[in-house]
Parts: structure tokens; sequence; C-alpha cells
């Protein structure tokens, strides 16, 4: 097996897959991607399965150097993407040759990025069925921790990509700056135990995330909601559920959230707008948004959609007209058009 | 079923099923059933996530719905007939060391039930105790029920680091904490048991199961835990 060496580790650059789902009632948390779209996007681009792990990194990439050939996508926030010290784009696979070296600057807007690797992604072992990093457990990734200089990452040797200029994204141009951003979500389990005047508020005002955000949840700022007097039972916790502190703020429960919480639950995110929401820096305003659960259903069987099409297209692309030479020397020219560009 | 219960979704994606907001062994018992009935339907169910009173199912969104789902889980229900007793009782023993250096609120506990200290481990060790749910971090178990005249209620300002191995009471609530973690619980003692290892990360016990604590010597303490790290030291199982 060959390897992606760590030349620097990065801000809290990670392995990670779709997460360890079954291992949540024994007190796992299930971490993985904490956008997982973005995940999801740069493993399909490479060729591989939504499982296949690939390398998270925070605000401030690693820098890497490929101990062989292989081939490469970046996805999520804007992390600026330097190969052999050359900008490359996001959301679009690239050639690396053994010895190229790929590095970061800071992120001009989102937080979190995905590096995907073909042939498999990173081949660091399964523990529990999911090669994630659990971090404060020491549990899965490379040796349970974020990255530092002198790993090596295990990954295959590819030198075959299918219709290798045609693999890009191009589709989605986010607005990442807005000032604003609306953030859906349905009624949370204790919904009804806040008053009516604490609901308005929390759909009415706005939240920006405070400093205390991170994998397992995003603390939010705002004007506090009044919380019901209650002591709950603590019960298990889902993704994307907005639990009331006793100070009347929100946080937001993402992927290495604890297993299970003892506070009011007033909302759940919804599946497709997290990523969103992970992104965002703390100067934008969160606006909370109810929808039905039907309508939460439809969005996530909508975004499926687009990317199993986007999937079939990628697939199909080579054998769309002309099939043969001729197709190879028009992939040839835009590689020399878009150098000499 | 004997239970009163109600459907409540979460999230496109997940629903608790919510009974009686109490802490009842024969009710958690039977979510602990209905949790393992479930994961063995073949409907489109992920995961189950048992508690007190609730049992949060995760399902895929693509396979099924939220009103499909509530149906046939309510018909799981009528037709699982173990819920009402499900008696495999497994009791596993832990060995404590209830020294004064690993139990740091020995003397506050004491104080607070008006007791000796021989009386609070007797009282502590007596019982195996069900465990109603594994949360907070792996190997962590809620258990219950403690004897009232050791159930002090946790402290007002949780300590930045309790020690991995930790025994500890929080109201009529007891527990390990397998790593070093910040905490609020009452803490008696100390075992000795490895409960969490991110290398052999599979856990020793389950909810639904019992745990039975036993005393021993700090001379036993440290000699268990050289067997235990080197893998050679097995959970007693009494039943």
């Amino acid at each position: 097996m060959k390897t992606v060496e760590v030349l620097e580790g990065g801000l809290a650059s990670t392995i990670q897959d779709i997460g360890r789902s079954g291992y949540q009632a024994e007190g796992f948390p299930v971490s993985g991607a904490i956008d997982i779209m973005a995940h999801r996007i740069a493993n399909m681009l490479v060729g591989n399965d939504d499982d296949a792990a690939t390398l998270e990194l925070c605000m401030l990439g690693p820098k890497l150097r490929f101990a062989c050939r292989t081939f490469i996508a970046v996805a999520g926030g804007e992390s600026q993407p330097f190969l052999d010290g050359r900008p490359i784009s996001l959301n679009k696979v690239y050639s690396v040759k053994k010895g190229s070296t790929l590095s970061f600057k800071p992120m001009s807007a989102g937080r979190y990025g995905y590096l995907a690797v073909a042939g498999g992604g990173f081949l660091t072992g399964l523990v529990l069925g999911s090669r994630s990093t659990t971090v404060r457990l020491g549990l899965g990734g490379f040796k349970g921790r974020r990255l530092q200089e002198g790993d090596r990452l295990p990954i295959n040797e590819c030198y075959k990509m299918a219709s290798l200029h045609f693999r890009e994204l191009t589709s989605k141009k986010k607005n990442r700056s807005a000032k604003n951003a609306e953030i859906r979500f349905i009624k949370g389990p204790q919904w009804n135990l806040f008053t009516s005047e604490a609901q308005t508020n929390f759909c009415k005002n706005f939240f920006s995330i405070s400093q205390q955000a991170d994998r397992m949840g995003y603390r939010l700022m705002g004007s506090r909601l009044s919380v019901p007097k209650i002591n709950m039972l603590s019960e298990g916790t889902v993704l994307g559920n907005v639990q009331v502190t006793r100070e009347g703020l929100p946080i937001v429960l993402l992927t290495d959230r604890q297993t299970t919480g003892g506070y009011p639950v007033i909302a759940t995110v919804i599946a497709v707008d997290l990523g969103k929401l992970v992104q965002l820096n703390s100067q934008q305003q969160i606006h909370f948004k109810k929808v039905s659960l039907d309508e939460a259903r439809s969005e996530l069987v909508k975004q499926a959609d687009e990317l199993e099409k986007f999937r079939l297209f990628l697939k199909e692309y080579r054998y769309h007209y002309p099939i043969g030479p001729a197709r190879k020397g028009a992939q040839k020219l835009k590689v020399l058009l878009n150098e000499k560009g | 079923m004997e239970y009163d219960y109600q459907f409540v979704p979460v999230g496109e994606q997940s629903l608790n099923i919510v009974f009686p907001e109490v802490i009842d062994a024969a009710e958690n018992r039977a979510i602990q059933s209905l949790a393992r009935a479930l994961l063995d339907t073949d409907e489109g169910i992920i995961a189950t996530i048992p508690a007190y009173h609730t049992l949060t199912v995760n399902f895929d969104a693509f396979r099924t719905s939220f009103t499909e789902l509530t149906n046939k889980i309510e018909n799981v229900i009528k037709n699982h007939a173990l819920l009402k007793n499900d008696d495999k009782k497994h009791i596993i023993e832990l060995p404590v060391c209830y020294d004064e250096e690993f139990g740091i609120d020995l003397e506050a506990v004491i104080k607070y039930g008006k007791t000796t200290f021989e009386e609070l481990v007797r009282l502590h060790t007596e019982t195996p105790y069900l465990i109603y749910m594994m949360g907070f971090m792996p190997g962590f178990a809620y258990m219950g029920s403690v004897s009232e005249k050791i159930a002090m209620s946790r402290l007002k300002n949780p300590r930045a680091k309790v020690p991995a191995g930790s025994v500890a009471v929080a109201g009529k609530q007891t527990g390990m904490y397998p790593i070093e973690a910040p905490g609020g619980w009452r803490i008696l003692g100390r075992t000795p048991v490895k409960l969490y290892d991110p290398a052999h990360p599979e856990p020793r016990y389950h909810a639904g199961d019992h745990i039975k604590f036993t005393a021993i010597s700090k001379k036993d303490y440290y000699y268990i835990q050289k067997l235990d790290l080197k893998g050679s030291y097995e959970l007693k199982e009494l039943v």
C-alpha cells in the first residue's frame, strides 16, 4: 500500500467517513464528516463510494506529499488548495504525481473541507465498522487523533480515471458570504413545552454562531429564549437537534455530539440545511424557519435525486458521442486551452 | 403492552417512542426489549437508542416514512410477546476500591446519609443495578436505583476532571466514568478495570445488563489493574 505523507497537520485535520451509526446506543458518538454532502461530492468526483474515508480539514488545511500517482478532489468550504504550488479549483478532479504536494491557504469562506483520493479513499483501519475519527475518545481514523507532521496515511495507487477532464461539479455556485442564512427546521420533541412566546422568538430572532463551535455542536448567540422549568430525563440525541440550555441559548448538536442529552430540544434542523449551517461564519445571521415533516422529507429526496443525477452524469459521460480517438483529442485540446488560458 | 406510549417525530430520519416519564425498571426492560426487536425487523431501521423512558429510532427516509414506520412499530409492539417480561438477566460483577484516595466524596456522602463508611459500602454493593441506558461516553452506564441514604444529588459545580474508573452516585443513579472527563457526580471509589479502550472499543456491558459492585482492597485494586492491562482479567458474570 502507498501513502500520503503529512508535512504539516493544519488546524484540525481528521479522517472521516459517514460515521459509525450502529453504536450510539452503546455511548459512541456517530462522528463522520460534519458536512456530509461535501464529503459525498468529493468522493463521487473521484469515483469512490459514499463510505470511503476522506480527509476533513478545518479552516486551515494540512500540507501533504503524495508517494504515488492518484487522483484527488477537494470539496466543501473555500479552502484554496494548491497542487505543486499552483492554485486548483474546488469540486474538480486533478491528477497527482508521485512527489506532488498539496497545500491550502486559510479558508476564505466556510469552515470544513474534504479531500478525497481515488482508489477507495484513505485506508486507515476500520473501528466498529467506520474509519471516522472521534478525537476526544482517541477512536478511529489515524491513531484516533488529528493529523500531525510525519503521519503517513495509507492509500491505493491509482493510474486511471475515466473522463477525467469532465469530472467537475459546476452547477452549484454557493453564495457563502450572504449576510443572512435561512435554516429550516421541524418541531423538536419538546417544542410543545416551550411557551408560544419562546417559539415565536426562536423563529423571529436572529442568531449567530459563537466561539464555542466544534464538531460536537455549535452554541448560538442571540436573545435568550425562556426555558421550560422542567427536569427532563436524558434521551437519545439526533443529528441537528437544537437544545436550549438553562441560560436560554440554543445549541445545534452535530456529528460528534454526546449520545444522550437532558436539555429540551426545541427543533431539529432539516438534513439538507445542515451542510449550510456548519459552513457559516460567526458574522452571518441565522434565521430559523419552520417547515413540515413532509417538506423536510421531500427536500431530502430532492437533494438525493440531484446527487444521483450527478453520479450518472459522471458515469455516462464517457459514452457520449463521439466516442474514440476524436474524443481523446478533445480532452487534450481542453487541457491545452486551459493551460494557455 | 401495559404502557402508554406515543410517537414523536424528531427529524425526517428519526422518531421517539415516548413512554411514561418515570425511572422504572420494568418499563425500561420493555423499552430495551423493543429496541432489540425493532433492530431485527427489516423496515429500514438503522439504529435504536433506548433511554430511561424513550426509544429513539433512526430510519432510512428513502425506505420508509414516519407514518409508515409508526404503523409497523405498532404491530411489532402488539405482537411482541417478550415485551412485558424479558427475563434474560445478565449480572456482571465489577470490583471497586472504596479507598478515600479514590472516593473523593466519601466523607460528604457519609455525612449526607448520617451513616458510616462500612454501611455506605454495604448499601452501594448490596444489590445489582440495572443499566437503564448507556450515554455520555462509551462505557458510561446510567444505573439505578441506589439506596435513599446515599442518594446525594450531584455537585452544583461539576469538577473539570473526574479520573477514569471513578464510581459515583447522582441522586438515585449510579455509574462509572470510563475515561477522564468533567463531571458532577459524587465519587465513592474507583474500579481498576479499564472500561474504555480505544484499541478494543467493544463495550464490556450493555443497556439492560445488571452491574453488581464488589468492594476490594487497595492491594487487590493494583493487582487487578495489572492483570487487566495485560488483557488477562475477565469480568465475572454472576448469572
